[in-house]
């Protein structure tokens, strides 16, 4: 199932250029949505909430039109905005309740839904206290709680671990991961690369309004190099393989070999002859810090899913 | 406690039950609203002022009937329905400089409506919903204490409970009519006000000083300035177009006016009022319309 898809999705703020051209297909899953400062992040969440209309293009969410059914796409999303939005005069029960009832639940099953996901976000001792008294860490897990108390099929987290402390960052984390365990699936929007590893199956990353990876995360692009550790002396298998036109290079019990069509199957043969022990053989994959950083046409391509 | 007894964690499940309409998100804010306006479900201190006025508001209602009844033969001319909303028209004036903007002012300042609007719902609606919630309040406000004196006065009449309350079936569709002109200029008002400041006290003072400066800018020109079209002043005391209006509904004369000292008619304070909600409504809509 498509989680969301954009086709041709420009927005422009007067002259400035937010996204160009963006055209994406995302499935089912927790979607890391990665980017630095101004790269997009937050436009696309926007207009895929339909808070902002686009320029041009066409926005699905969940299979409903953005611009034509917006409430119906509403209906189905939960939201964790980056910036403020507790009202710090009420309880964090009563204001969770009323984010339900305003999805549609009914009032007295606001007030259940309201405390199980307190509850969830562990903080059912504290549902009661008034906002105003909640630390930042406090205030986090409220937002989430929230955005997934009408019980949506996707949430959206705008900077979830923002101003978090290494404790309260670890317990966010956790509680997204979580989420997957109620059929919710996750738009998770950072710069911190390591969140999207710790919590993401799928990244999309933005760079300047252009998408600039959207795939698979343990799919990223591969460097062209397979990597190989040795028990035996590397020594005559190298030999073996230079003869037959690879270029082969020796560093200890290691043993890197450009990756090219038929390649493993040499370097099977070439074992299977000299009778070497291997103790593993991978394909070296982009990082995404390395995805993240790269810049000009020689990158590796990702992965075709 | 039972030795079979056990603690029954449910947890955070997902939701399988009925999910309402647009309507009854839209009944959600209503609700939300009067919940901030009265204070409820808040610290003691957010109730003092809504209820300090509301208690003020019956106060009247009971000393004028309390009046009717120990000294009705004394003081043959009680206040009139219309003369009542004199009496109370400045509790109302109150009340929506208080409630207007406790309704719009902390949702944008606490950057909620991005919450609101991840919801089945649209901006216009939200809108919607809070200008329900201010105008059910006000009627609330001004209707019951109404309700209270007239059925009062209907007890205390010499002529019977039921045969007062024929008498006066007038009242059932003057006093509602003029309480919305009433909350529509007043109401109006301190919405556009509320748009655009973010303290609700703030609001409230600037809204009570519009008001107030214009009522008494307008009757100052309109009294001692002597120049072509000095008149037109006073279509901008705004304040007085909804006790012009009451003195037309109720065929009265309840005070000094200036719209009548102008020489307008009552109709032009009632195309004011339309104009008042229809410019409040453009404003708060172009504050609105690009937010979250």
């Amino acid at each position: 199932m498509t989680l969301f898809s954009v086709d041709n999705l420009t927005h422009n703020y007067g002259e400035i250029q937010a996204l160009t051209d963006v055209t994406l297909a995302v499935p089912d899953g927790a979607i890391g949505l990665v980017g630095a400062n101004g790269a997009g992040k937050s436009t696309l969440i926007k207009i895929l909430l339909g808070l902002l209309t686009p320029t041009s293009g066409e926005v699905e969410v969940l299979g409903e039109n953005v611009r034509t059914h917006v409430r119906e796409a509403r209906a189905r999303v939960g939201y964790m905005p980056e910036g403020d939005c507790l009202p710090v005069d009420q309880s964090a029960s009563d204001f969770v309740a009323y984010a339900a009832e305003l999805a549609g639940v009914p009032a007295k099953a606001a007030r259940r839904r309201a405390s199980e996901s307190l509850a969830l976000v562990g903080l059912g001792e504290e549902r009661f206290r008034y906002l105003k008294d909640f630390s930042t860490g406090m205030f986090q897990r409220v937002k989430l709680a929230q955005a997934i108390v009408h019980d949506p099929r996707v949430v959206f987290l705008d900077e979830p671990t923002a101003g978090l402390d290494p404790e309260g960052r670890e317990q966010m984390l956790e509680l997204v991961n979580r989420l997957s365990d109620y059929n919710i699936s996750v738009i998770f929007s950072t710069h911190i690369l390591s969140d999207i590893e710790r919590t993401c199956d799928w990244v999309v990353l933005l760079d300047n309004g252009r998408v600039k990876r959207n795939s698979p995360l343990d799919r990223l692009g591969s460097h062209g190099v397979v990597q190989l550790e040795l028990i035996d002396d590397p020594q005559s298998t190298a030999e073996i393989l230079r003869s037959r036109g690879l270029t082969v290079t020796v560093n200890g019990f290691r043993m890197s070999i450009p990756s090219a069509d038929g390649v493993t199957t040499m370097i099977r043969d070439a074992f299977a002859e000299t009778g070497t022990g291997i103790r593993s053989m991978t394909e070296t994959q982009v990082t995404l810090e390395e995805a993240f950083f790269a810049v000009g046409p020689d990158f590796p391509p990702p992965v075709p899913t | 406690m039972s030795e079979e007894a056990i603690i029954v964690d449910r947890g955070y499940r997902p939701y399988e039950g009925a999910r309402g309409t647009l309507r009854s998100s839209m009944w959600a804010i209503v609700k939300d609203g009067y919940r901030r306006a009265l204070g409820l479900r808040r610290r003691a201190w957010s109730k003092v002022m809504p209820w300090g006025l509301i208690a003020l508001m019956l106060m009247i209602t009971f000393v004028v009937i309390a009046v009717a009844w120990f000294a009705g033969d004394l003081i043959p001319d009680l206040p009139s329905y219309a003369e009542y909303f004199d009496l109370t028209s400045q509790l109302g004036l109150l009340f929506v400089a208080l409630t207007g903007p406790l309704l719009l002012v902390p949702d944008r300042v606490n950057g909620v409506l991005a919450v609101y609007m991840s919801r089945p719902l649209r901006m216009v609606d939200y809108l919607l919903a809070k200008t329900a919630a201010l105008v059910s309040l006000m009627l609330t406000f001004y209707l019951v204490p109404q309700a209270i004196l007239h059925l009062g006065l209907a007890g205390l009449s010499d002529d019977g409970f039921f045969t007062y309350l024929g008498e006066n079936l007038d009242v059932l569709w003057k006093v509602p009519v003029v309480a919305l002109a009433y909350i529509a200029t007043h109401g109006s008002i301190a919405f556009a006000v509320s748009a655009f400041l973010g303290k609700s006290g703030l609001a409230s003072g600037l809204y009570l000083g519009f008001v107030i400066i214009t009522n008494n800018v307008a009757g100052l020109i309109v009294g001692s300035a002597n120049f072509i079209g000095a008149k037109y002043a006073a279509l901008f005391a705004i304040e007085q177009h909804p006790r012009y209006v009451r003195d037309w509904v109720f065929d009265s004369n309840a005070g000094f006016l200036i719209m009548e000292d102008a020489g307008f008619d009552a109709w032009v304070s009632a195309v004011c009022i339309l104009f008042v909600v229809a410019g409040s409504a453009l404003i708060v809509w172009r504050q609105y319309r690009k937010l979250p």
